[in-house]
């Protein structure tokens, strides 16, 4: 049991950092990156963009759940980040101040659009697979999609951090703009919430 | 660190090793904690396998750049430092708009009773060093690492609350000096207000300077013993007197509090240096970040 679990995650993490790419650019790169936007190198925007676009990106999708707003978040995210490159402060990770400025002006979108931050949809949707497709592997990946669906973007933004940008948990709440107590507490929601969901679903299944 | 943090760190494969083996040897005899593992690599695995399916947009870096080459426009800087105010306004230390009203509340009636109007002149830079010596100051305002960790720039930041605060005592100042007019005639009051506004302006401004540089207390002490010394009774003084030529310093330092546009001028400085202590960049280099 836990062999095999172990063997999974290390493939997971594998693929996180492929798929991630945060292996490949090291603190002293993202420092450069900085003091080249400081002394107006225009390529160093790109560059960052190369390095962490995807990632950016994938982040303002997650909060947002509207490309063209994920997009707008992102760009914002690039002139900020080139406006202010001076006052990245090297204390942290280029990436977590990156993250920092997609959620706070994700956020601030967000709040205009008046779109629920907090709000859970506690309703799951009904299956329209073939009674064939029900192998209940299958149904449970499908099972945890919906469960996070179901859970507001704050507490989705935590897994993301967490679990695709490899942050740590004090990352995290800075990314937040919260204490690290209230990314504890995410976590912890997140985890009864997706457990509900799934042995809810487990009991209809049967 | 608890289990059900652990798991989640061991599930985003974020332990060290001496963690993973001693979270590992614990795992196997904790089913609550497998059920656990087996959750959050459900969600590992659905969420960096949606995230890493979603491609980055092309040429956005492009579209950034242009936008970066585009001159600000004025109305979106007027609007953007009218929202910088509001939002600075909520978070400065509520507590100091309160206190500082009282103060200079309490230091208008003892005019009034005493028939005195110097004691406004003695109160107005007390409140409005204090104030300003809180600004800035992470013991007096947790909000403050988070401000400076958003996009807007520190010393924009400071410029704001710098407005807020100091409008806040002129206006607190003025009141006062209206209130004064019970027993001070109508064509004084200019006279009035040049009394307490050079003080005040150049106390305020060493307090914050004094702040950003050796933190609150010791801002408040120091600007409080600069301004204090001058109401040290000279014949006392005298007493004491070492060399001749002590009055003659008092009474520089004296008049030298009584010189608006001099202190005005000192001000204008002192507060620009602020803002610049505020905007360096500081390079600490980022050594075992993570």
């Amino acid at each position: 049991m836990v062999s095999s679990a172990i063997a999974k995650q290390t493939l997971h993490g594998q693929r996180i950092a492929q798929g991630a790419n945060y292996s490949m650019t090291s603190d002293e790169q993202d420092l450069d990156l900085i003091r080249r936007m400081v002394a107006d190198d225009e390529n160093a925007v790109r560059e960052l963009y190369a390095a962490y676009g995807q990632r950016l990106y994938a982040y303002a999708l997650r909060l947002t759940n509207d490309p063209a707003v994920a997009e707008d978040v992102t760009q914002d995210t690039l002139v900020t980040a080139w406006r202010t490159a001076r006052t990245f402060r090297g204390e942290g990770r280029l990436i977590a101040w990156l993250l920092g400025i997609v959620h706070h002006g994700a956020i601030k979108t967000l709040r205009h659009t008046s779109q629920p931050l907090e709000a859970v949809e506690e309703t799951i949707p009904e299956t329209n697979a073939s009674p064939e497709e029900q192998a209940q592997a299958g149904e449970m990946k499908r099972w945890v999609r919906q469960g996070l669906q179901s859970l507001s973007t704050e507490h989705r933004a935590v897994l993301e951090l967490i679990f695709y940008q490899g942050l740590s948990l004090n990352e995290a709440a800075e990314v937040c703009k919260c204490p690290l107590g209230t990314v504890k507490s995410r976590l912890s929601y997140a985890r009864q919430h997706l457990r509900g969901v799934l042995s809810r679903n487990e009991e209809s299944w049967r | 660190m608890n289990h059900e943090e652990q798991v989640v760190l061991y599930a985003a494969g974020r332990l060290s090793k001496n963690e993973r083996v001693h979270f590992e040897e614990h795992l196997a005899g904790c089913p609550g904690c497998q059920a656990d593992l087996r959750l959050w690599q459900m969600t590992a695995d659905e969420i960096s396998a949606s995230s890493s399916a979603v491609p980055a947009p092309v040429q956005l870096a492009e579209r950034a750049l242009e936008r970066i080459h585009q001159p600000a426009s004025l109305q979106a800087g007027v609007r953007r430092a009218w929202q910088l105010l509001q939002i600075q306004s909520q978070i400065i230390q509520r507590e100091m708009w309160p206190a500082s009203a009282a103060v200079m509340a309490l230091g208008a009636i003892v005019a009034l009773v005493a028939n005195h109007v110097e004691f406004i002149y003695f109160i107005a830079p007390l409140v409005a060093a204090a104030s300003l010596a809180i600004l800035c100051s992470p013991e007096y305002d947790p909000a403050l690492e988070l401000t400076l960790s958003t996009p807007t720039s520190p010393w924009k930041v400071l410029l704001a609350r710098l407005s807020i605060v100091s409008g806040y005592n002129l206006l607190l100042a003025l009141a006062a000096s209206f209130v004064l007019l019970v027993i001070v005639p109508p064509e004084l009051l200019g006279t009035l207000i040049l009394g307490w506004l050079g003080p005040m302006t150049f106390l305020s401004a060493v307090a914050l300077l004094l702040s950003l540089w050796i933190g609150t207390s010791n801002a408040i002490a120091i600007a409080y013993g600069l301004w204090l010394v001058q109401y040290i009774p000279y014949r006392l003084v005298g007493a004491w007197m070492i060399s001749p030529g002590w009055s003659s310093i008092i009474l520089a330092y004296q008049q030298f509090w009584q010189s608006p546009t001099l202190l005005l001028l000192l001000s204008i400085l002192l507060f620009g240096l602020a803002l610049w202590f505020a905007s360096r960049p500081v390079f600490r280099l980022a050594q075992g970040t993570g």
